[in-house]
């Protein structure tokens, strides 16, 4: 009985031993899921996804929402090749800069919006959304871009830890994972060892009660929506690398996924709760379920099916989670009180 | 006393004055851009059977607000109700639907609100019991019922209704676009569900303190249920109008209406933390956004500048009603002083 409890307490045990499990159970039923250029592949295709659910679990933690950051890193993307190709002179390093600092632009206009004019955030971000997109369509009238500079796709190309297999085929993990992991292990100490972050923990859990202690909302607000932003910018860079095309609606799309994985990593839709760790977890998962869904031949169709009964799930989880603890609670009073 | 009471009235009346007043601009400046063809009988006429589509997407959706929450599945659970009416109405008739008679059409009529009834049922439930937050029951039904529509119609568009459900959303009777007198008729009734059943106080009440309602022998469990199957319901008379308008049915009709009814909404005037919002103001934040529609469309603009211009216009509008309410304050503070 305490065991059980323990596992529902601790989302992230929860979906670690998930993952292992449906590691086993596929490896099992289809043996060419386990190989190393599998795992690499399914990673590198959920690069881009993890990299957003970094944003996203940001702003989530403090409280709001934010659905603009792929028209944000659409936008972004095709700014940055546009620039390259035809205007300056670039470099991998001077790409991402100028990403972080085009997408930081973009989400501190909607965390200005949302903090000053107190609107519901997941109205401006929708708005926001459109204003992007339908602007950045209408500039370049839906163009694609074919050809993008050399060291675009060399950042998903370039391979750690290689393996040649026998028929010659070179697989690794792709730098672009790599950058996935180290930002992921960038946000996960400004959450939990800088004062930033506590603020934002803080902001998320109770507006009110934060700002008497100190927090400075606006501040906290500006900084969670322009990290989204950069991170949207980042995500926007690395897609390109990987896809080695500018589609102009490949990344729009995608925003409720990116929500189901956070939310399937244990966050909690009102603010206040949610890991790194568990973000990554759920990313993991998601991949792992979907992967499945491809390898099972199910018709795509059912993608969207798939998509909401994982969100249905997580918050299925999450309220559950709730009610243990509000149980936990009385027991402990009950005790006390004896 | 009588000072009190008449500040208020006049406090209310401004509520609705500023909705009167961005109506008239709104009407003005889109009379402006377009010249005279804006206000032809034909673009009136053609307004005017359209706007109740907005309008009972905007009533929905401030139902599902009352009580803080939101109601994102509305547009799916229409496009849902579509499949539903299509599906029934090819079983009862082997297959040549247009040729149903007036019973048949009912029968089907009443499955697209039973189905529709099962998915308020399941939001309300979630909801209400495991208390998780709405945008996110919403947001997984809503995801939910898209796959289930397209799977059960693997995304084909569907036609060829028969005339007695086209007359519903594309006649006319003495001249008086049927629709509109389907909306007069469900605006009455939901006037009386809303503010003159016992059932609409204690919903409002539920919206404005649930706390305070649990203590007072409110099921609060049962009104948040009975409000999303309202909700739902109000989906289910959209969609009869949407296939009446467009003699089809599509899994992803109206996506981006969905924006609109939210917009709509808080436009109108319903307090995101429940307990607040007028079947009036539901009724001139559609007629304006039902303008700006029209007005759009009429100026020709590529379509994805239309797109771009909704997102501007959100943040405007809100803008400006947030600039009214600064305004509205200072001439209150005036008027106490002397």
């Amino acid at each position: 009985m305490k065991t059980r409890l323990n596992l529902l307490r601790n989302r992230e045990t929860l979906l670690g031993i998930t993952i292992l499990v449906l590691l086993v159970v596929i490896s099992l039923l289809s043996p060419s899921f386990m190989t190393y250029t599998n795992i690499v592949n399914l990673l590198k295709s959920f690069t881009v996804l993890g990299i957003f659910s970094l944003g996203v679990i940001l702003v989530i933690i403090s409280g709001g929402v934010d659905v603009s950051f792929t028209a944000i890193a659409q936008v972004v993307q095709y700014a940055v090749v546009y620039l390259f190709l035809n205007n300056m002179q670039g470099n991998v390093f001077l790409a991402f800069v100028l990403a972080i600092i085009m997408g930081t632009l973009m989400g501190l206009f909607n965390g200005y919006l949302i903090h000053r004019y107190k609107m519901p955030a997941i109205i401006i971000t929708i708005a926001t959304q459109n204003l992007f997109y339908g602007l950045m369509y209408v500039i370049t009238k839906g163009q694609l871009i074919y050809v993008i500079p050399e060291y675009f796709w060399k950042i998903s190309n370039t391979m750690l830890f290689k393996q040649v297999a026998p028929n010659g085929a070179v697989s690794g993990l792709s730098l672009t994972t790599v950058i996935w992991f180290a930002l992921a292990l960038v946000v996960a100490l400004l959450l939990k060892f800088t004062v930033l972050g506590r603020s934002i923990y803080m902001m998320g859990g109770n507006p009110v009660a934060a700002q008497r202690i100190g927090v400075n909302s606006r501040n906290t607000t500006l900084f969670v929506y322009g990290s989204m932003g950069a991170i949207a910018g980042i995500g926007g860079i690395v897609h390109v690398s990987i896809v080695q095309t500018v589609i102009p609606n490949s990344i729009v799309g995608q925003e409720l996924q990116v929500i189901a994985a956070v939310i399937l990593g244990g966050a909690s839709i009102t603010g206040g709760k949610g890991s790194v760790l568990g973000t990554l977890l759920g990313v993991l998962l998601f991949a792992i379920l979907s992967n499945s869904l491809t390898l099972l031949q199910i018709s795509s169709y059912w993608y969207n099916v798939f998509t909401g009964f994982i969100i249905l799930l997580s918050v299925f989880l999450n309220a559950m989670q709730e009610i243990q603890q509000q149980k936990q609670k009385i027991r402990v009073n009950v005790e006390a009180a004896s | 006393m009588v000072d009190i009471s008449k500040m208020m009235k006049r406090a209310r009346k401004g509520e609705q004055f500023s909705l009167v007043v961005t109506l008239i601009v709104v009407f003005l400046l889109l009379w402006l851009l377009n010249g005279t063809r804006f206000v032809t009988i034909r673009n009136l006429r053609s307004m005017s059977y359209q706007l109740p589509i907005i309008g009972f997407l905007a009533i929905g959706m401030m139902i599902s607000e009352l009580s803080g929450g939101i109601n994102l599945s509305l547009i799916a659970n229409a496009n849902l109700n579509g499949v539903v009416i299509y599906l029934v109405l090819n079983a009862i008739t082997g297959g040549s639907m247009g040729d149903a008679n007036i019973a048949q059409v009912v029968i089907a009529i009443l499955a697209g609100f039973g189905v529709s009834t099962i998915v308020g049922l399941v939001n309300g439930l979630l909801i209400a019991k495991l208390n998780i937050p709405a945008i996110l029951t919403t947001l997984g039904t809503m995801t939910l019922i898209q796959g289930i529509s397209l799977v059960l119609t693997k995304g084909y568009t569907i036609s060829g209704f028969p005339n007695s459900l086209i007359f519903l959303g594309n006649g006319s009777v003495l001249g008086i676009p049927m629709p509109i007198i389907v909306f007069i008729i469900v605006v009455i009734i939901a006037h009386f569900i809303l503010n003159k059943s016992a059932f609409g106080v204690r919903l409002y009440m539920t919206g404005a303190n649930r706390t305070a309602c649990r203590y007072s022998n409110v099921n609060t469990t049962k009104v948040i249920v009975w409000e999303y199957i309202l909700s739902a319901w109000f989906a289910s008379v959209t969609s009869l109008i949407m296939i009446g308008q467009l003699n089809s049915v599509k899994a992803n009709y109206a996506e981006s209406y969905l924006l609109v009814a939210v917009l709509a909404s808080f436009l109108g005037g319903v307090d995101p933390n429940g307990g607040f919002g007028k079947l009036s103001g539901m009724i001139l934040a559609a007629v304006i956004l039902q303008l700006i529609s029209s007005g759009l469309n009429l100026l020709r603009l590529d379509p994805f500048m239309i797109t771009a211009m909704w997102g501007a216009i959100i943040i405007i509008l809100l803008l400006g009603r947030d600039i009214m309410n600064q305004i509205g304050k200072l001439f209150s503070k005036r008027r106490v002083r002397t």
